[in-house]
């Protein structure tokens, strides 16, 4: 999937990349217990293939699997952290930590 | 005498700046079907990118004056339009409100603030403008267009599709008309999200420059869900002095941020009055505080109303304001702010959400 921002920088993510950083509650689990993404150390290739994406409202992307897994709302600020190139990768090694706030 | 070529002709208009767009009216495409004739006389549209333009009458002289001052041009002729640009590039073709192209929701921190009637008053003042307006009351729980502009008639269906009813000119549409007289309560939880994706989706407001939408008060469920079920230019937020001191605004300005709905900027309603007794305006206490909080958050302020008993009766009566007494300081008020606030819609639909692609 290729994200265009409005400031033209261009984001490319491999559907691996977004299952991985996938948001959603059982994947990241919830009230201390931990989630799917912690305790699985494989998913088979269906879960990493991106099947549909849809606009929620004006902040974010419903992104579906393969696999029928399209509970994570991807934020555009999740996935503007989440840009992989290595502009971005240099941006985040000296801001003081990687990833969510 | 030689002819003025086109490419001059466009040379000098490009001096003229959008303040809103900052970009010149040329590059911005306002410019359109330039002749000039072998008299020498300059003839062109100057299409606005909205009909409410608070800069339309200066646009017009800047052109005028600017061409005629071309040696070899004998007479300009300036037709004004105004074509409203569709605010989103969305990545797929959207079911919802296909033929409309600017929404605008009116918000508040809480009820009573005046909330629906800024939402009636800015559709009218739109649509005197020449826009073609649509007027949708998403209050679930207190629905109060239908009696702003006196009309309770009942939807027809056409077609499975809900027609807006007509009342000044304005398409409308609102819960009060589709439920009347039914108990609010049977708006909770899940069901608030369903009643609007239907309301959304059943609708046939045909084409629209505007749709302004009257949301319900608060930062609660509804508004939450509306926010993110339609694809909002942007919102404008009605607060008074007194809120904007306990923040009450602010709160609200926040959770349309962290949705990424843009915030079109702050109204201070309630703001002053013209005293009965010695005819001067008087300033209401903490008067102006919108305007700064406006500033301190970084967002526009479109403008203050005042409290005027003529506001309150012409919406009892079924009228708006903009429309029973378009002299009246309330009504021009009005006209101020929906002025600004479609210049700020002008400049959403030159920014653009990321535009996705799916490999
Ligand atoms: N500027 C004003 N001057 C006088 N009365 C006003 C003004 N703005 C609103 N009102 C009145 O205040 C009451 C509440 O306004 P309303 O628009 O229904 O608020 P909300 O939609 O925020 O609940 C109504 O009776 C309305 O006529
Ligand atoms: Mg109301
Ligand atoms: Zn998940
Ligand atoms: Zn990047
Ligand atoms: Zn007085």
């Amino acid at each position: 999937m290729d994200v265009v921002w409005e400031d033209a920088h261009r984001s490319t993510y491999s559907g691996e990349r977004l299952r991985w950083a996938c948001p959603c509650a059982e994947c990241r689990g919830e009230a201390g217990a931990p989630g799917r993404l912690s305790r699985v150390k494989n998913l088979a290739p269906e879960e990493l293939r991106l099947q549909d994406v849809s606009l929620i409202g004006q902040y974010a992307l419903q992104i579906a699997f393969q696999s029928g897994h399209a509970t994570g709302l991807y934020t555009f600020s999740l996935l503007r952290r989440l840009c992989a190139c290595e502009e971005c990768a240099a941006d985040r090694k000296s801001d003081l930590g990687p990833g969510p706030p | 005498m030689t002819l003025p070529s086109p490419e001059q002709v466009l040379g000098v208009l490009s001096h003229i700046q959008d303040p809103d767009l900052g970009r010149d009216v040329v590059s911005l495409g306002m410019i359109k079907e330039l002749e000039v004739s072998p008299q020498g006389k300059v003839s062109f549209t100057f299409e606005l990118t909205t009909p409410a333009c608070p800069v339309r009458d200066r646009f017009k002289s800047q052109a005028q004056d600017l061409v005629g001052d071309i040696p070899g041009v004998t007479a300009v002729e300036v037709r004004m339009t105004a074509n409203v640009r569709p605010a989103f590039m969305r990545p797929k073709p959207s079911e919802i409100l296909p033929g409309v192209k600017q929404t605008i929701a009116v918000a508040s921190g809480k009820g009573g603030v005046g909330k629906s009637t800024v939402a009636v008053n800015l559709a009218a003042a739109l649509r005197k403008a020449g826009a073609e307006v649509g007027l949708l009351d998403a209050d679930i729980y207190g629905p109060s267009v239908p009696a702003m502009i006196g009309s309770h008639a009942v939807p027809e269906q056409v077609n499975g599709r809900l027609q807006p009813i007509d009342a000044h000119g304005l398409k409308v549409m609102s819960f009060g008309l589709i439920y009347p007289g039914e108990q609010p309560t049977i708006y909770r939880g899940p069901m608030v999200g369903k009643a609007i994706e239907a309301m959304m989706v059943q609708v046939d407001w045909g084409r629209l420059d505007y749709l302004v939408i009257d949301l319900p008060p608060g930062t609660g469920d509804a508004s939450l869900t509306l926010a993110q079920a339609i694809p909002l230019t942007g919102v404008a937020i009605v607060c008074t002095p007194q809120d904007v001191a306990t923040d009450i605004a602010v709160k609200a300005l926040q959770m349309f941020r962290k949705l990424n709905v843009t915030p079109l900027g702050l109204i201070e309603n309630m703001s002053w009055y013209v005293c009965s007794n010695c005819g001067h305006r008087h300033e209401i206490f903490s008067h102006g505080g919108a305007e700064s909080a406006a500033k301190r958050l970084g967002v526009p302020f479109l403008g203050a109303i005042p409290l005027e008993e003529g506001i309150r009766e012409d919406a009892d009566a079924g009228t708006p304001v903009v429309i029973s007494r378009p002299e009246s300081a309330g009504a021009q008020a009005f006209t101020h702010i929906a002025s600004q606030v479609a210049a700020r819609t002008s400049i959403q639909s030159f920014r653009q959400l990321p535009v996705i692609n799916v490999r």
